[in-house]
């Protein structure tokens, strides 16, 4: 009956295409395909372990307690709290003050504070939302040409999947911590090792960061072979009082950042822990600024309620998703499909990857993260493969899924405030060397993946 | 694809389940309040779990004392916030749909997939919900469970009641969506082509 498990898979996903909210379709679906089977069950026909269904409390309870978790609201906040005490968007302003005299300047403090930023909330709609709110109309009057302002802010946002601490680096760490003892224990080892979040943001860190120089690289390129597509910006008048400002906009809030990364790398606190410290330190910076209001306040709690919400809901579905393809006999059949792909370990690896970057066109990364990774890693792990390097090789494919046309969703955000004048199809051309460059990045992962490995290694000597 | 939350993107999303009507029945106004109600009561929740993780973080590192008690209870807040906000952010349309289609479906198609939806995929699942952690909770009320760290907190039944509330929750701001959804399909269709011009520029 193991066939049937895959039928729920194609019923979830058409199901999905529906449009109703993803957490409870996922539930919802797999509940009534349950029951279904249940009764078919009772017929005789096929079979069906009702028993994986109780566990659906205890499931949902382990998500209540599980501590790992509590860094996600936690950064949410921190990034509510700096987007909304306007704190990002004094950082970009003054960035592109400074540099903006410089040839494509404007552009490279783009790819600057999108590290930053990122890295600060995670957030990949909020991030091209609000740079491209900002940057886009600036770069456009001062001549850019479209494409190259549009492919920078989208190759900006995405960076918030893939630079720590990211939303999706806490999430997949968990899931990924979970697959990796389950598949220690079926090789028989049960002292298992294990992998953290704080090990994927280690991991992460290397790669993020060479793939921001790639980009700064490119666009540098792009600058020096066709200036007239990112001319400087006349010089700025006040440029006096550029340093106090300067010092203001983006001193506090990089210190801010390299505080809680640094404290998560160094060991010294645990992500979720780190977390409170951003955004005890990001409601500092607004006080200090003279922008936090009690209504201030409350945006950013309500805005934290609703996306911690959305994010533990999916969750939620995702795990009663889960247990019913489990009770199907479905993992059995997933284990079982890709330890006989033709190629083997590379071939599976490729496989999970391809589906994945396929997935990223029509769902989102939480339930991707949730949904594929748990089916799938413990499988690649009982071949050999490292969590880590899995995990951010993930995490590079996904945001490359959603950098990729005509599908990937940066490009719909960035769509979605760009002024009329701007083509699609400008924004389609524009993210291409980018695109290319994500490629670069995986090959250049896979072949060498030490880039990923080697400093968690070195911190806490896996 | 799969648009995240509007609030995520910072753009200006009607203040409804994906629906622009007028609430139709004396009912979903109240409904609605309920969820507004929960989610700014959790919200206050999210400055707790902030502030208390801090404490707990300082009393470890400077003091070293271990605050079992205080990391428990940011957890408790933690899973009030997500589960006791769910309906809230349901009201709000902030649970992600896959709107590849659904993005250009007019208000009268959005209407018939928020009443499907909810009595098909949502109400079973909230019921299933309730009915399973009905006795999840029973048991753990009976054995007077507690924390399994010494130091902990106590009552953990009570924290494991918020999963049936929840559910019941969400249940009834699934109503409210419905009842919003039946209003607008009965009206005639010139109405609801001026309000799917309405909806479609709040989710462009």
């Amino acid at each position: 009956m193991q066939w049937a498990s895959l039928l729920l898979f194609a019923v979830v996903v058409a199901a999905l295409m529906a449009g109703f909210p993803v957490a409870f379709t996922l539930a919802g679906v797999s509940l009534a395909f349950a029951t279904v089977m249940s009764m078919l069950a009772l017929v005789g026909i096929g079979t069906f372990d009702a028993s994986y269904l109780e566990a659906i409390p205890s499931r949902v309870f382990g998500t209540m307690t599980n501590e790992t978790l509590v860094a996600v609201p936690l950064f949410v906040f921190m990034g509510f709290m700096l987007e909304r005490a306007h704190i990002a968007e004094a950082l970009l302003e003054t960035m592109g003050q400074l540099f903006g005299r410089v040839r494509g300047g404007l552009a490279l403090s783009v790819m600057v504070v999108g590290g930053l930023l990122a890295a600060s909330t995670g957030i990949v709609g909020a991030t091209v939302v609000t740079m491209g709110l900002l940057s886009l109309p600036t770069m456009l009057r001062r001549g850019y040409d479209p494409k190259v302002a549009t492919g920078t802010l989208c190759a900006a946002g995405t960076l918030g999947q893939i630079i720590p601490p990211s939303i999706i680096l806490v999430l997949l760490g968990d899931v990924l911590s979970s697959a990796y003892s389950q598949a220690q224990l079926r090789l028989g080892n049960y002292a298992p090792d294990t992998v953290s979040v704080g090990d994927l943001f280690a991991g992460a860190l290397i790669p993020g960061l060479v793939l921001v120089a790639l980009y700064m690289a490119y666009l540098v390129l792009k600058g020096v072979l066709e200036p007239e597509s990112m001319p400087p910006m006349p010089p700025d008048t006040s440029g006096s009082a550029l340093l106090p400002r300067l010092l203001k906009a983006l001193v506090a809030p990089l210190a801010l950042i390299l505080a809680v990364l640094g404290s998560i790398i160094a060991g010294v606190a645990t992500p979720t822990e780190a977390a409170s410290f951003g955004a005890l330190g990001a409601m500092v910076l607004a006080v200090l600024r003279g922008a936090l209001s009690l209504q201030r306040l409350r945006e950013v709690m309500h805005g934290t309620v609703k996306m911690s919400s959305m994010v533990f809901m999916i969750l939620i579905g995702a795990s009663v998703f889960s247990l019913v393809f489990r009770g199907l006999g479905g993992d059995d059949l997933v284990h079982e499909l890709l330890t006989n792909v033709p190629g083997g370990l590379i071939g599976a690896l490729i496989a999970v990857n391809l589906a994945m970057f396929l997935l990223g066109f029509i769902i989102d990364f939480i339930e991707i993260i949730y949904v594929v990774v748990p089916l799938t890693a413990p499988t690649l792990f009982t071949m050999g493969v490292d969590p880590v390097w899995l995990g951010v090789l993930l995490a590079m494919n996904l945001q490359t899924s959603f950098l990729t046309p005509p599908f990937g969703f940066a490009l719909f955000y960035l769509r979605g405030v760009a002024p009329p004048e701007v083509k699609t199809s400008d924004i389609y051309r524009g993210v291409v060397p980018f695109v290319a460059i994500q490629l670069l990045m995986l090959v250049v992962l896979v072949v060498f993946p030490s880039l990923a490995t080697w400093l968690p290694g070195r911190l806490y000597g896996h | 694809m799969a648009v995240t939350s509007p609030e995520a993107a910072g753009t200006a999303a009607p203040s409804d389940s994906g629906l622009v009507t007028p609430p139709g029945h004396p009912w979903v106004t109240k409904l609605e309040s309920v969820a507004d109600a929960a989610g700014a009561l959790v919200a206050w929740l999210t400055v707790g779990m902030v502030l208390g993780t801090f404490a707990v973080a300082v009393l470890r590192y400077f003091l070293d004392i271990g605050a079992t008690w205080l990391q428990e209870a940011v957890t408790w807040m933690h899973a009030m916030v997500f589960l006791g906000g769910a309906s809230y952010a349901l009201r709000h349309d902030e649970h992600v749909r896959v709107d590849v289609f659904y993005r250009h479906f007019s208000a009268r198609s959005r209407a018939w997939v928020t009443m499907v939806g909810v009595v098909v995929l949502l109400w079973p699942f909230c019921g299933y919900l309730l009915a399973e952690s009905w006795h999840y909770v029973a048991q753990s009320l009976r054995m007077g469970e507690g924390s399994r760290e010494a130091n902990g907190l106590p009552a953990v039944y009570v924290l494991k009641a918020v999963i049936p509330l929840s559910a019941l929750l969400l249940s009834l701001q699934g109503l409210a969506m419905v009842l919003r959804a039946v209003a607008l399909l009965r009206q005639p269709a010139s109405a609801s082509s001026a309000a799917a011009a309405g909806a479609s520029r709040g989710t462009g």
